[in-house]
């Protein structure tokens, strides 16, 4: 994860969720506080892909993968595969 | 169907050696049984079970994970004539204390003498399973080579008790709903012959079992009339919604259900560069079902993967209930153009709940999408407030009665005897029947739907309340429909204890969103907090909701309230 990545992502993340003020870091918890939904995980993991440039296969990522943006990109190195 | 006794029965008649359920992870695994391999595996479920001490009558509740493993307590259990009731499987979301509670309240209601968990349940979840006296833990038994099975007892009679599925509400408050054989198999005669199902059908879902779409159409139903099912975990579906594009493409799926929200979630979630690759044209059924029908979402998703070869009348429609065992009504599949659509006068609709047809192109028009025509042995009714019958097109309360409508809610008379009427079940919906076909327009009891999932808003009342900021009482939740995203989300509107909490807003907001997803297990779109006395109160005392709205639509007209 190199800085422009992680930042990438949370720019994203900021965009995403829409409240005004907030402030999150790499470790911020993003699903089990409730700031990001199950149905937001979609978008997150389809810009995870395009900043990684990996594919990320269905079935090998659960909701605590993503809780942080340093999680995230964790998880995209141990499943991600090269684009199809 | 009608030939069977029972379920079991029709899952004893399948053919063998014909595939049944298909269990998609990813690309690289899958699982597959046939229906004789479901019975094997049904059928070791059952002597553990037996072992357990569970015989006919007795309640189970399942809380598995979505798959092969669950499904087979489920028949293994009824193999018994014991009832079976699926449960959500906790998640890391949701408060211990929370789900625990519920828990108790459901087994209690139920008088359950059976959990059923699995073998992989997470140490770090069991602190969530609590159970009354009466009931006990036990893993499902493992499926492997085992050639020790249960004989199933298929003798039972067709009024006994199938299962219990639940209705709306959190976990503590679920409704349970006892339905007998006789009504799951009348539902499925009529809903096979209205779908015109053969063999030559596959079903697609990522719907889970403790609901009714995922429980009903996509799982009894394919084992009832003998066609193959490939399924998704809901959790992981919706983490990558596009899959079911590649499932339904790999497998040949011919049907699948939807609720309306993932009509526009799929489409926007999925890469335009790689519609190509997928085949969407043996799909001849996509109904949507268990939110009010948008004519918008449909269109979306017709018009993103007509690339895919999607058929223009393959989105369907359907209105059903877990109290009718499932559907009341269904599209027209026959038809070329899909559910009727028509546009009604606005103001008309607003202020006389009376649907007066107008051409598309007028200003105001508000259009609506059918839920299609009863399906047969179905009749409904629409009431007024006062409970008189309404004609023509004027909006009221749907009422069904039906030759698979349930007999009431489980141990509980007293929701039973609200429901149900002379016979006639209040459904609480508010919708108009034109031209023989029923529209459904919205929830009367003020339900939140969040992706096909209702939500009592009092629940999530009663969690803002207890924030040490809010006073407690002052608070309203109402679902607030967000068209990016095809569903409703929820605003909560509290008052807080003291003006000065108002110059820290931001970290009690952000305890209410974590409150209610650690509670409910859903995201709060929208926190507005007001001074005290803000919110309009009743002369009983308690929130006065439609004039707080009204409040509300004049200092925030940004929010978009249409009711």
């Amino acid at each position: 994860m190199t800085p422009e990545e992680k930042q990438r992502m949370i720019d994203f993340i900021l965009k995403r969720i829409r409240k005004p003020n907030l402030t999150i870091d790499e470790n911020t918890p993003l699903v089990s506080s409730g700031l990001v939904d199950s149905m937001a995980l979609g978008d997150l993991l389809l810009e995870l892909e395009d900043v990684t440039h990996l594919r990320i296969p269905p079935g090998k990522v659960r909701p605590k993968d993503l809780d942080t943006v340093a999680l995230m990109f964790a998880t995209a190195a141990r499943v991600g595969k090269p684009p199809r | 169907m009608l030939r069977y006794q029972n379920l079991i029965e029709a899952l004893e008649a399948a053919p063998g050696d014909r595939r049944f359920i298909t269990f998609w992870v990813d690309e690289d695994e899958q699982e597959s049984v046939t229906f004789a391999e479901f019975r094997r595996r049904a059928r070791i479920q059952a002597l553990v079970l037996r072992e357990q001490g569970a015989i006919c009558g007795d309640r189970i509740v399942i809380i598995m994970p979505q798959g092969i493993p669950a499904m087979t307590v489920f028949a293994g259990a009824m193999m018994l004539g014991a009832v079976p009731a699926f449960l959500a499987y906790p998640n890391e979301k949701v408060e211990a204390s929370k789900y625990r509670s519920g828990l108790v309240g459901v087994t209690a209601n139920l008088g359950a003498k059976l959990v059923v968990i699995d073998q992989e349940f997470p140490e770090e979840m069991l602190g969530c399973v609590s159970l009354t006296a009466e009931a006990r833990l036990v893993r499902a038994g493992k499926s492997g080579a085992s050639n020790e099975t249960c004989s199933p007892d298929i003798k039972y009679q067709s009024n006994h008790i199938a299962f219990i599925q639940h209705s709306a509400g959190t976990t503590g408050l679920q409704k349970g709903v006892a339905l007998t054989h006789a009504a799951v198999l009348r539902q499925l005669q009529h809903l096979a012959g209205a779908l015109q199902i053969t063999s030559d059908d596959r079903v697609y879902s990522w719907l889970p079992l403790y609901h009714d779409m995922g429980l009903i159409a996509c799982f009894i139903l394919p084992m009832v009339c003998h066609v193959p099912v490939v399924m998704q975990s809901p959790t992981e579906w919706v983490m990558q919604p596009e899959t079911m594009l590649e499932v339904i493409s790999e497998h040949k799926c011919t049907l699948a259900w939807l609720p309306n929200f993932a009509f526009q979630f799929i489409p926007r979630r999925t890469r335009p560069n790689r519609c190509t690759r997928y085949d969407l044209s043996p799909l001849r059924a996509l109904v949507n079902c268990s939110e009010p029908v948008r004519a918008s979402s449909m269109q979306e998703f017709r018009d993103t993967f007509a690339v895919c070869g999607l058929r223009s009348d393959a989105p369907q429609s359907s209105y059903a209930m877990a109290e009718n065992v499932f559907a009341v009504t269904q599209s027209d599949i026959t038809s070329a153009s899909g559910p009727s659509r028509i546009w009604a006068d606005g103001g008309r609709f607003r202020n006389s709940h009376q649907i007066e047809r107008v051409p598309q192109e007028t200003p105001g028009a508000v259009s609506f999408t059918s839920s299609g025509r009863l399906l047969p042995n179905q009749q409904i009714r629409i009431t007024s407030d006062s409970g008189s019958d309404l004609f023509n097109g004027a909006v009221g309360e749907i009422l069904v009665k039906s030759d698979c409508l349930f007999d009431g809610y489980y141990n509980r008379p007293d929701l039973t005897a609200k429901a149900i009427v002379d016979g006639w079940y209040h459904t609480g919906d508010l919708g108009f029947f034109l031209d023989c076909e029923l529209y459904v327009v919205a929830r009367k009891r003020d339900l939140i739907i969040i992706g096909g999932e209702n939500l009592y808003p009092q629940d999530i009342e009663e969690i803002v309340g207890n924030h040490p900021a809010i006073h407690d009482g002052r608070v309203i939740a109402l679902g607030l429909y967000n068209p990016d995203l095809g569903t409703e989300g929820i605003l909560v509107v509290a008052e807080v204890d003291r003006e000065e909490l108002l110059a820290n807003t931001e970290q009690i907001e952000r305890d209410i969103r974590a409150q209610v997803a650690a509670g409910l297990g859903v995201t709060v779109g929208t926190v507005l907090l007001k001074p005290p006395k803000w919110i309009v109160k009743s002369t009983a005392g308690k929130a006065a909701r439609s004039t707080t709205l009204e409040k509300l639509k004049k200092e925030n007209p940004e929010l978009e309230i249409d009711s």
